[in-house]
C-alpha cells in the first residue's frame, strides 16, 4: 500500500490486489522519521485511477458487444502485471487519531511521508488495546472481519444513551437481547418494553430448556400478572397518565386531583370510589363526561385493581432485581395503544420515584420503537432529566426517523445494522459521535447480523462485528405462512 | 505526378474471401543510465466466416545501448529472416530510431508468416508498399509480395497519412464529387532512388465517411484483379470510415496503452531489478509553462 494523498482528515491510498483491504478496515500509516503514525479506517474502496485503462476495456469489446476471439503469445508473462496494475484500488480512508509514542490523540493535522511511510492493516484487538477499550466487565458482541473478537465493556452503557438501529430483519433485536442478559449477567437492573412479546423467554434456551438468566428474567404482562392498586399510585403518576396518556383536558384535572385527594383522605382510594365521586361529582356535565371517559378507560385497560395482593409483583421484581440483577420484561404484545401508553407512563413514574428514593440504584431501560408508546415530551426527559436519575435507555428501533435529532446528537453509543435507504442514512448520520460519510458508506455494505459498533464502546474508533449467536430462546422470528411448505 | 480524375467505381463482392491484417506498435518505457527500454508487439487479425481472430505477440521487451543495439538489430534479424540486409551492415541504427526499426522488423516478419500462411487472400499492410529504405530491404519486400501471390493472395497496403501531394495539395483531399465507394489512380509517380516503388498507387474512398486513404496495391497484380480485390474487401469487410475493420483492430489490438506501460515498468523493476532514471524535460526546465515538452518545436 502507498499512501498517494490527504485531504483534511481523508486520506487516499493505493492498494494493491494482494493487499486486500476492505471497508471498515483499520490502517497504521507510520512515519518512521516523524515518530508518528495516523489511524485511518477505510471508508470506501475504489478503483485506482490507471491511465489508459478505458482503452485496454474498450478494446477487449470491438464486435457489437461480443469479445473478440484470440490468442496472445506472451513470451514474458507481462500479462498478470497488466492485471494487477488494473485491479489496484484507492481506498478512501477516515483519519481517526494520531499515535505518538504509545498515545492517542484525534490529532490529522501533520502529514506523514508519501514515499517513506510503510502502511499495514491494523488489527481490532490491538487497535482496542491502543484505544484503551478494555474493562473488568467484559461483554463479548461478536466478531470482527479479522476473526478476532469485539469486546466491549459493560461500564461504557453505564450512564450511557443507546441506539441500535437497521433496517428490518438485520438482527437488533438479537443485539439488545445480547447486551440486555450481559447486562443481568453483571448483576444489573434491566427493563424493557417488549413491544412484541419476544423477550419473554430469554430465560430458556433455543430448545426449551431453563438457562442461566432463568431465574432473573422476569415477564410481566399487563391486565395479567402485572396489575396495579389505585393505593399504590402516586398523585403525580396517575395525573401523568391522565394527561398525556389519556389526554385529559387541564380543568377536569384539576376535579380529578381534588376526588383523588378526597378519597385518599378517607382511605378508600378504590377503583369503585372513584367511580362513584365521579359521577355524584357536581360539577359541569362536560368535565364530568371527560373523567367517566377517563376513568372507564382506566377500568378497561384490566391494569389496575383493588386488591393489593394482586399488585406487588413490580416491586418484588424490582427489589429482586437491585439485589442480584435481573430483566423485567413488560409485555405489551397484546395490549391496546391506550394501554401500552398507561404502562408506560406507570412504568416510568414508578422508575423515576424508585431511583429518587434510591431504593434503586440505577436501571438500563430496553425501549423497542419506543415512538408507538412513548409521548412526544418523554423523548428529552429520557435522554437529559431521567439519565441523571440513574435511567439508561437503549432504543432500538428499525425507523431511524422516529427518533429525534437532539437524541442522535446526546447518544452516546450507536449499534449501526444494514440500511440501503438514503432517507434512514441521513438521519443516523447525524449522530455526533462520527462523520456522515463513515455511516453512509459502511452502513450501506453490511451484511445481516453485522453492525457497525460507533462511541464509547469502542473508544469512538467505529468498528464492524459480526454479532454472536445467543442459546436464547428468541422469540423474534417473523411468522411466515409458507415456513413448512415444501 | 497525376491523380486520375476519373475514378473507378467499386461494387461490393461478397464472394467468400479470407481476410487478413498486420500491423505492430512500439513505445519507449523508460530510460536507464545507459540507454533506452523500449517494447514492440505485433499482431495479425484474419476474418474469415464473418469472425474475427487475432494473434498477438509481445509486448518484447528490450534494453537497448550503445553497445548492444547493433547486435540486438542483428539478431533478430537473421532470426526472422534467416538473413542480414546489405543496409544493415552499413551503419548502426540510431538509439532513438531502435523502436521503430525493431517493430519494423517484427512487422515484415508478421506479412511474411501472413503471405505463406494465407490463400486466396486479402492480406492489409498498415502504410505503403514502398522499399529501398534502411528499414525496408527491397529484396524483402519483393520476397513477401512474391510470397503472398504465389499463394493467391493480393497485398492491400493502406497508409493512414501520405505527403504525397498533386498541383500542391495532398492526393487525400482532391475527391471528385462522386458517391463512393471509388478509387482514383495515380499516374507519374516517381521516388528518389534507392526508395522503389513495389504497388500501384490509388486514393481509396471507401464509403460515405468523407475520409479518403492512400492505397498501394501489388504493382504485379493484374489491374483487373487489383480492383477485384477492393471490391472483395468491400464485400468481406467493414469499412468504417473507409479503413477496414480489420485492419484497425490490429491496430488497436497492438497498440500499447499507458496501463500497459505502467505494468511492463512494474516488471522490470521487479523481476530484473533495473532502474529507470527520470530525466528533466529540457523544454519544461528551461522554458516554464512556454515548454511544451520534447515532442513539440
Amino acid at each position: 500500500m502507498k499512501l498517494y494523498k490527504k485531504e483534511g482528515n481523508v486520506l487516499h491510498i493505493l492498494s494493491f490486489p494482494n493487499e486486500n483491504a476492505e471497508k471498515g478496515d483499520y490502517l497504521l500509516v507510520e512515519d518512521q522519521d516523524a515518530g508518528k503514525a495516523l489511524i485511518a479506517q477505510v471508508i470506501d474502496v475504489q478503483f485506482a485511477c490507471i491511465p489508459g485503462v478505458l482503452e485496454e476495456l474498450l478494446r477487449t469489446l470491438p464486435d457489437g458487444g461480443e469479445p473478440i476471439q484470440g490468442e496472445d503469445i506472451d513470451p514474458l508473462e507481462i500479462a498478470p502485471h497488466i492485471t494487477y496494475i488494473q485491479d489496484a484500488s484507492l481506498l478512501i480512508c477516515k483519519i481517526r487519531a494520531t499515535l505518538e509514542n504509545g498515545l492517542l490523540s484525534p490529532s490529522s493535522s501533520w502529514l506523514p511521508s508519501r514515499s517513506q511511510s510503510t502502511i499495514k492493516k491494523l488489527s481490532i484487538p490491538m487497535l482496542m488495546k491502543l484505544a484503551n477499550v478494555n474493562g473488568k466487565l467484559p461483554i463479548t458482541l461478536g466478531s470482527t472481519k479479522d476473526a478476532s473478537l469485539l469486546t466491549i465493556d459493560a461500564s461504557a452503557v453505564d450512564g450511557t444513551l443507546n441506539i441500535i438501529t437497521g433496517k428490518k430483519g438485520c438482527g437488533k433485536s438479537h443485539l439488545s437481547k445480547l447486551l440486555m442478559v450481559s447486562l443481568v449477567g453483571y448483576k444489573a437492573t434491566v427493563v424493557v418494553f417488549d413491544l412484541n412479546g419476544e423477550y419473554t423467554s430469554l430465560g430458556l434456551t433455543a430448545d426449551g430448556k431453563r438457562n442461566i438468566h432463568y431465574d432473573k428474567i422476569h415477564t410481566l404482562t399487563p391486565a395479567q400478572n402485572f396489575k396495579v392498586a389505585l393505593e399504590q399510585l402516586h398523585l403525580n403518576v396517575v395525573m401523568g397518565i391522565l394527561t398525556h396518556a389519556l389526554h385529559l383536558p387541564g380543568t377536569s384535572a384539576r376535579e380529578f386531583r381534588r376526588i383523588w385527594k378526597h378519597l385518599k383522605e378517607k382511605g378508600c382510594l378504590t377503583l369503585h370510589e372513584l367511580g362513584e365521586a365521579i359521577r355524584n361529582l357536581n360539577c359541569n356535565q362536560h368535565v364530568r363526561d371527560a373523567l367517566l371517559s377517563r376513568y372507564h378507560a382506566l377500568v378497561n385497560s384490566g391494569f389496575f385493581t383493588d386488591n393489593p395482593a394482586e399488585a406487588t409483583l413490580l416491586d418484588e421484581c424490582l427489589l429482586k432485581a437491585n439485589e442480584q440483577g435481573g430483566a423485567i420484561i413488560i409485555n405489551l404484545r397484546n395490549t391496546s395503544t391506550i394501554d401500552r401508553q398507561i404502562v408506560v407512563e406507570y412504568i416510568l413514574g414508578k422508575l423515576v420515584d424508585a431511583l429518587q428514593s434510591w431504593r434503586l440504584k440505577a436501571v438500563f431501560l430496553f425501549a423497542e420503537e419506543a415512538h408507538l408508546y412513548l409521548r412526544e415530551t418523554y423523548w428529552d426527559d429520557i435522554v437529559t432529566r431521567m439519565r441523571h436519575f440513574g435511567i439508561f435507555t437503549t432504543f432500538i428501533t428499525n425507523q431511524p426517523d422516529t427518533i429525534r435529532e437532539n437524541i442522535y446528537r446526546q447518544a452516546d453509543n450507536i449499534f449501526l445494522f444494514n440500511f440501503t435507504n438514503e432517507h434512514d442514512l441521513d438521519v443516523v448520520s447525524r449522530a455526533s459521535r462520527i462523520d456522515a460519510e463513515t455511516i453512509r458508506s459502511i452502513a450501506r455494505d453490511l451484511p445481516p447480523h453485522h453492525c457497525l459498533a460507533l462511541g464509547k464502546v469502542v473508544g469512538d474508533f467505529p468498528i464492524v462485528a459480526r454479532i454472536r449467536p445467543l442459546d436464547l430462546k428468541t422469540m423474534g422470528e417473523t411468522r411466515l405462512f409458507f415456513k413448512n411448505i415444501n | 505526378m497525376q491523380l486520375k480524375r476519373t475514378p473507378i467505381l467499386l461494387k461490393a463482392n461478397h464472394q467468400e474471401t479470407p481476410i487478413a491484417a498486420v500491423d505492430t506498435s512500439t513505445i519507449k518505457i523508460g530510460e536507464t543510465s545507459k540507454g533506452i527500454i523500449l517494447a514492440i508487439r505485433g499482431a495479425t487479425v484474419r476474418k474469415q466466416n464473418r469472425t474475427y481472430h487475432y494473434k498477438r505477440l509481445g509486448p518484447f521487451i528490450f534494453h537497448i545501448t550503445e553497445e548492444n543495439k547493433k547486435e540486438v538489430y542483428h539478431t533478430l534479424e537473421t532470426a526472422c529472416f534467416h538473413t542480414q540486409s546489405v543496409s544493415s551492415h552499413q551503419a548502426a541504427p540510431n538509439l532513438m530510431q531502435m523502436p521503430t526499426r525493431l517493430a519494423n522488423l517484427l512487422e515484415r516478419w508478421l506479412q511474411s508468416v501472413l503471405a505463406k500462411t494465407v490463400t486466396n487472400g486479402l492480406i492489409l499492410f498498415d502504410g505503403s508498399l514502398t522499399a529501398g529504405t534502411f528499414d525496408t530491404p527491397v529484396q524483402r519486400l519483393k520476397e513477401i509480395l512474391d510470397e503472398a501471390r504465389r499463394n493467391g493472395n493480393v497485398v492491400l497496403a493502406f497508409s493512414k497519412m501520405t505527403t504525397l501531394r498533386v498541383n500542391g495539395y495532398l492526393i487525400t483531399d482532391l475527391l471528385p464529387e462522386q458517391e463512393p465507394p471509388y478509387l482514383l489512380e495515380t499516374a507519374g509517380l516517381q521516388f528518389k532512388p534507392p526508395t522503389v516503388p513495389l504497388g500501384d498507387v490509388y486514393v481509396a474512398r471507401l464509403n460515405r465517411a468523407s475520409y479518403a486513404f492512400r492505397l498501394d496495391i501489388d504493382r504485379e497484380i493484374a489491374h483487373q484483379q487489383k480492383i477485384e480485390s477492393i471490391e472483395k474487401l468491400l464485400g468481406n469487410d467493414l469499412c468504417m470510415q473507409s479503413y477496414p475493420e480489420t485492419l484497425r483492430l490490429a491496430h488497436i489490438l497492438c497498440t500499447f496503452t499507458a496501463n500497459e506501460v505502467l505494468a511492463m515498468q512494474h516488471f522490470i523493476t521487479r523481476k530484473h531489478g533495473i532502474k529507470m532514471i527520470n530525466r528533466p524535460d529540457m523544454h519544461r526546465l528551461l522554458f516554464g509553462p512556454f515548454g511544451k515538452g520534447e515532442g513539440y518545436a
